[in-house]
């Protein structure tokens, strides 16, 4: 008797429990939709010394680093993915992460980007962006990448050329440095800002790093880069067409007809080139190019 | 050489085996390997960084609790259960029971220690698809760590030879955190104008238990080569602080009125 009895409760135990398991899937999903119709919780970040932080990790400062540079990955890219400009956290969250594990280069070189960016790329503050940099040098004088990732805003975001070239040139004579950064603090200071040396930057960002959110900003550059070196290339086409023809093209296409392009070429995007209102070479206004291209115009 | 500290740590292995807490942790150890696997997914470019966080920060953790919680009923349990009397109306002399006893945790430690350290080498095998030389580092930050959980369990031990096992845990625990704090008790003592709080500080930073010494996890995830004479040096530290805490313990535990 006793012992059907224990049975019965195998059997209750055994068939129920999953049931009831499987009978919390839909309402954890209204719930979920619930607390998202909320607004949203604002994140905090309550503890923003790192040096406290490092102390109060009673030796784990690493991990407590690894941690907080997740957080930060996870801060900055639900703030790219949902399209917000509040990247308040981000400048703090890479602060207590570098604290935390001064030798942690990645979170250099995603703050020089991503505290740079305009919104919503970034947060649009180049200053804090050099400071997260020259701190990681103070930190780390044998590292020549940190002396990259600093003359690339200046070069780059804030077109302190004088300040990037100087910044590439210390940076040439650390131990290790790669031979072309004397080469390009020369070529900086000579030129200025040129679509090739910024081509070469964003090149060398691309291949260098393997976040994958820094690999997709550095792609989009390029692209534009390319977008640009494009329409430079047509407006050439198009002053030789009304040089033949004596009258401007109508289209791209006329200029394909005309045997000085082999087909109509598309931009990145995958739209084909269009010539605007005034005749000049421009992106399709339906291109995700075109956005880009007109943000980041005037760039070189 | 007396063979009875040799019995004792191998019985107290075995308990410390059965009982199940020990499984948990390891188990829980192993899961966090697996989740650094995942992390590093996120963090891409610096997997093997954060595994070797992730996975030597559960190391050390996880075998400081059972340092802790076990070492402090080393002895106090013989006494509850009243099985001491029995051990030692046999000839069983009080140093040896306490040698066997810590042996036998120590004993327990190293093996659980081995392994979680197996589990962390196949999530780098994982992440890495190979092992290399470069990677024998890791064991020298597993052997300070294991060294970090031998002065614990001195201190464990210690503490329960005269004291129950809730003071003795804080005891412990508070000597733990006073001795990770103990350059920066130095520190602090340097900066002040008083010689009195100099001279303090300054002692106690010699006569705590200097566990940051045993701290290279940051720099073994970084892939810097430890100094061979930091080995030794952390070595001989241990084994003379171990051998002070156990004849201070055998005094203590040989003069306790058991009755």
């Amino acid at each position: 008797m006793v012992a059907s009895a224990r049975s019965k409760q195998i059997w209750l135990a055994t068939l129920g429990v999953p049931l009831l398991l499987l009978s919390l899937y839909p309402l954890q999903q209204s719930i979920a939709e619930k607390k998202e119709s909320i607004a949203e919780q604002q994140q905090e970040l309550l503890l923003r010394s790192g040096k406290l932080l490092k102390k109060l990790s009673l030796g784990y400062d690493s991990l407590l680093a690894d941690i907080y540079w997740t957080r930060t990955v996870q801060y900055n890219g639900g703030i790219l993915e949902r399209g917000e400009s509040d990247f308040s956290l981000l400048a703090p969250l890479l602060d207590v992460t570098t604290d935390l594990d001064p030798r942690l280069d990645v979170a250099y070189q995603y703050g020089a980007i991503f505290l740079s960016e305009k919104v919503p790329a970034g947060a649009g503050r180049p200053d804090q962006a050099t400071a997260l940099v020259r701190k990681g040098i103070a930190l780390n004088p044998t590292n020549w990448r940190l002396y990259y990732n600093l003359g690339f805003v200046y070069y780059w975001y804030l077109r302190d050329y004088k300040q990037a070239s100087q910044t590439f040139w210390e940076g040439s004579k650390v131990p290790g440095a790669l031979p072309w950064m004397g080469a390009m603090a020369a070529h900086i200071a000579e030129t200025g800002g040129s679509r090739d040396t910024s081509r070469f930057m964003w090149s060398q960002i691309y291949e260098s790093t393997q976040d994958v959110t820094v690999r997709a900003n550095a792609l989009a550059h390029l692209q534009v880069l390319r977008t640009q070196d494009d329409l430079d290339l047509l407006k050439t086409f198009i002053e030789t067409y009304k040089k033949r023809t004596g009258h401007a093209p109508t289209s791209v296409q006329d200029l394909a007809n005309a045997g000085l392009l082999l087909s109509v070429p598309q931009d990145p995007g995958g739209y084909v080139y269009v010539l605007d209102a005034n005749g000049e070479p421009a992106v399709d206004p339906q291109s995700p190019m075109a956005e880009r291209v007109r943000d980041w115009s005037g760039r070189k | 050489m007396s063979s009875v500290p040799l019995f004792v740590a191998v019985n107290t292995f075995r308990e410390s085996v059965r009982d199940r807490v020990l499984y948990n942790l390891i188990f829980f150890a192993l899961l966090m390997m697996a989740a650094a696997v995942l992390v590093g997914q996120i963090s891409i470019g610096i997997e093997r960084l954060v595994i070797i966080n992730l996975g030597l920060s559960a190391i050390s953790l996880l075998g400081l609790v059972m340092s802790v919680f076990i070492g402090v009923g080393l002895v106090y349990k013989e006494i509850e259960k009243r099985t001491l009397y029995s051990i030692l109306a046999k000839p069983v002399r009080r140093w040896e029971f306490l040698a066997g006893k810590y042996l036998g945790l120590l004993l327990t430690l190293a093996i659980n220690t081995a392994l979680m350290t197996l589990g962390l080498f196949l999530a780098l095998l994982y992440v890495d698809r190979a092992i290399g030389r470069a990677d024998a580092h890791i064991l020298l930050a597993v052997y300070f760590i294991l060294l970090e959980f031998a002065l614990v369990t001195a201190l464990a031990l210690f503490f329960s030879c005269f004291s129950t096992p809730i003071l003795s845990t804080l005891y412990t625990l508070g000597l733990y955190v006073a001795g990770m704090f103990a350059s920066d008790l130095r520190d602090a003592g340097a900066l002040s104008s008083s010689g009195a709080v100099k001279a303090v500080t300054s002692v106690l930073y010699y006569a705590l238990p200097n566990f940051s010494n045993f701290n290279v996890i940051g720099a073994t995830a970084h892939g810097d080569p430890i100094p061979i004479s930091l080995v030794w040096q952390n070595t001989a530290y241990a084994a003379i602080y171990i051998l002070a805490l156990l004849l201070a313990a055998s005094a203590v535990f040989s003069n306790r009125n058991l009755k």
